[in-house]
């Protein structure tokens, strides 16, 4: 099962400096050990001399925190999204943040607008600059997986590039 | 003057030298201070701390300051009562307040761990102190960002009560309310933090900061005579209390001045917001999240920093831990207040009433010594209690119509003094 993996700032350097990486396995078990596999700097970072995972790394299958479903045996599907996060003593929440750039010819069009109407998520610009000729845009955006796929396929279709941003938020 | 040696990581116990950082940057676990406790053990004695001025700064070999405060010089100290009255009530024999509803300068325990986190800031030579606070840490840090000419930025769940809004807009800071709940407002503020060069008292500042609520429980020790009640009741938001207070003991125990400590502690929260019990009472050691509903605001953190190390003192000491009701919360306000004549804030009346309800089930025993920890001030929590105490009656100026209002048992109880006058 293929399974993108969403890797935090701190960790980037020690994964081939991707923000996200596409890995394998069944389940979240499975991942971590194919992740610490490949990249073996990882493994010292998520896991202790017992192979447990870190108190203060958490784990989320979409929006799920792994320890509130199976822990490693959590099962992944297929197009899951695995997220990493450092959680400074007792966890984060994820907040899907993209980055989205207009072409030309879209400028001028409310694409915010309907994103929020067409799709059950909610919007929030977090900061953007829009000229005539460029425009770009970076959203949080809130809702459910399926809700945010859906919308990011709709985006793609019409023109709009989107880009995640990753920015570790450490509560 | 300083004793201590550096950070170090409580997961994976990498060491780091004295900053303003709070995570390790290797395991992501949080950062605590270092003490050389054998130089402490040479140097401080109980003579020596009783000497010195009844502030909490008489610890001071056990705080984490290179200097003397520049802040807060004379926080702590707060009274420790024997609570005869309300032991009655609650049917146990040896009861024990200690009250930090009447702490120096904002009238609550965090005026400890906030005079620790400015002075340390303007140590470190930063301009701005800041915090993400569900409204006593607010007031503390307005106040004692004033006191040391520093500029503050605050960060409250909008919906504070009234008295917390005033009581940080007072101090001339920059009060700013978010549309949501504290742990969206800590979320934010961890943002921030990242990106300003501002010392965030409970981000940044966060390992400096919690060690000033040892004092709590250096102070319960020395006025106890040198010892420590059998049972401690906390209370619990972030967590971060309940552990200081049970390493203030060992410390102590470390240090010489305290015998082996026995004393089991026990946490207490709000129904409305209960993660840490939760977690104890299924047995877990980690926290899950939840969204609180409480009248507890200062109790109110679904997502608490320090709740692992919260359960781990509760399990290492032998504890438990407890919830009650919002209903529970004000009879326990109103009963201490009628009692013993302390109106604590919610969180007051989340202690007594989880006390209450272990001693009802037997998990505290009776006969033994038990502290229940006082820790804000009632008239910040106004609205909690507003509708529930009955109201003024309001005559015109007429002995009769006094005569009226007057209850037959009433009545009664005047005929009985004047005859004894007689």
């Amino acid at each position: 099962m293929n399974v993108r993996v969403r890797i935090p700032t701190p960790l980037k350097k020690l994964a081939g400096e991707q923000d996200i990486l596409l890995a394998n396995g069944n389940t979240v078990g499975e991942v971590i050990q194919w992740l610490t596999e490949t990249y073996p700097g990882l493994k010292e970072r998520l896991q202790d001399e017992q192979g447990e995972v870190r108190r203060f790394i958490n784990i989320y299958v979409n929006d799920e925190d792994i320890r509130f479903i199976k822990n490693l045996e959590t099962p992944i599907q297929e197009g899951d999204q695995i997220s990493i996060i450092p959680a400074i003593a007792g966890g984060a929440s994820i907040r899907r943040r993209v980055t989205l750039t207009f072409p030309p010819e879209r400028i001028q069009e409310p694409v915010i607008y309907h994103i929020g109407h067409r799709f059950k998520i909610v919007t929030n610009i977090r900061s953007a600059n829009v000229t005539e000729n460029v425009g770009w845009v970076t959203l949080e955006i809130d809702g459910e997986e399926e809700e945010y796929l859906k919308a990011l396929h709709y985006l793609k279709e019409i023109g709009v590039k989107v880009e995640p941003v990753e920015k570790d938020v450490i509560v | 003057m300083s004793y201590t040696k550096g950070l170090k990581c409580r997961e994976c116990k990498r060491e780091y030298s004295i900053k303003p950082v709070h995570v390790c940057e290797f395991c992501f676990g949080p950062l605590e201070v270092v003490y050389d406790y054998d130089e402490i053990r040479k140097s401080l004695n109980r003579s020596r701390i009783e000497g010195r001025p009844k502030t909490m700064w008489r610890y001071r070999e056990l705080l984490p300051l290179d200097s003397d405060p520049s802040v807060g010089r004379n926080v702590g100290f707060t009274p420790l009562i024997k609570a005869e009255r309300l032991a009655e009530v609650l049917g146990v024999k040896e009861l024990y307040l200690k009250n930090d509803a009447v702490n120096h300068p904002t009238l609550s325990f965090k005026d400890r761990v906030v005079s620790v986190a400015v002075s340390k800031a303007k140590e470190f030579g930063f301009e701005v102190v800041s915090c993400a606070s569900t409204g006593n840490l607010a007031n503390s840090v307005a106040a004692l960002a004033a006191e040391g000419g520093l500029e503050s930025f605050i960060f409250v769940p909008h919906d504070l009560e009234q008295g917390k809004i005033l009581g940080t807009l007072i101090y001339g800071t920059n009060l700013i309310g978010i549309t949501g709940s504290y742990d969206e407002v800590n979320r934010l503020c961890s943002e921030i933090a990242e990106n300003y060069r501002w010392a965030f008292v409970n981000i940044n500042i966060r390992p400096f900061y919690a060690e000033g609520s040892k004092t709590f429980g250096f102070e319960i020790a020395e006025q106890m005579g040198w010892k420590i009640p059998q049972h401690v009741v906390v209370p619990m938001a972030g967590g971060s209390l309940i552990t200081k207070i049970w390493k203030g003991f060992k410390e102590l125990e470390q240090i010489g001045l305290l015998d082996t400590v026995h004393c089991k502690i026990y946490g207490a929260q709000a129904s409305g917001s209960n993660p840490i019990v939760a977690a104890f009472k299924d047995g877990v050691d980690w926290i899950k999240p939840q969204k609180p509903k409480t009248i507890a605001k200062s109790l109110a953190i679904g997502n608490p920093a320090d709740g692992f190390y919260a359960l781990k003192t509760i399990r290492e000491s032998g504890g438990s831990a407890e919830d009650v009701s919002d209903e529970e919360i004000v009879e326990a306000m109103k009963l201490l207040a009628r009692t013993e004549g302390i109106f604590t804030e919610t969180a007051g009346g989340v202690t007594v009433g989880v006390t209450k309800k272990l001693i009802d089930k037997g998990i505290i025993p009776r006969d033994e010594s038990i502290l229940i920890s006082i820790t804000g001030n009632g008239l910040k929590t106004q609205e909690a209690v507003q509708d529930k105490i009955g109201k003024p009656r309001i005559i015109e100026a007429k002995f009769s119509e006094f005569e009226k209002i007057m209850t037959v048992s009433q009545k009664r109880f005047r005929d009985t003094v004047l005859q004894a006058s007689v």
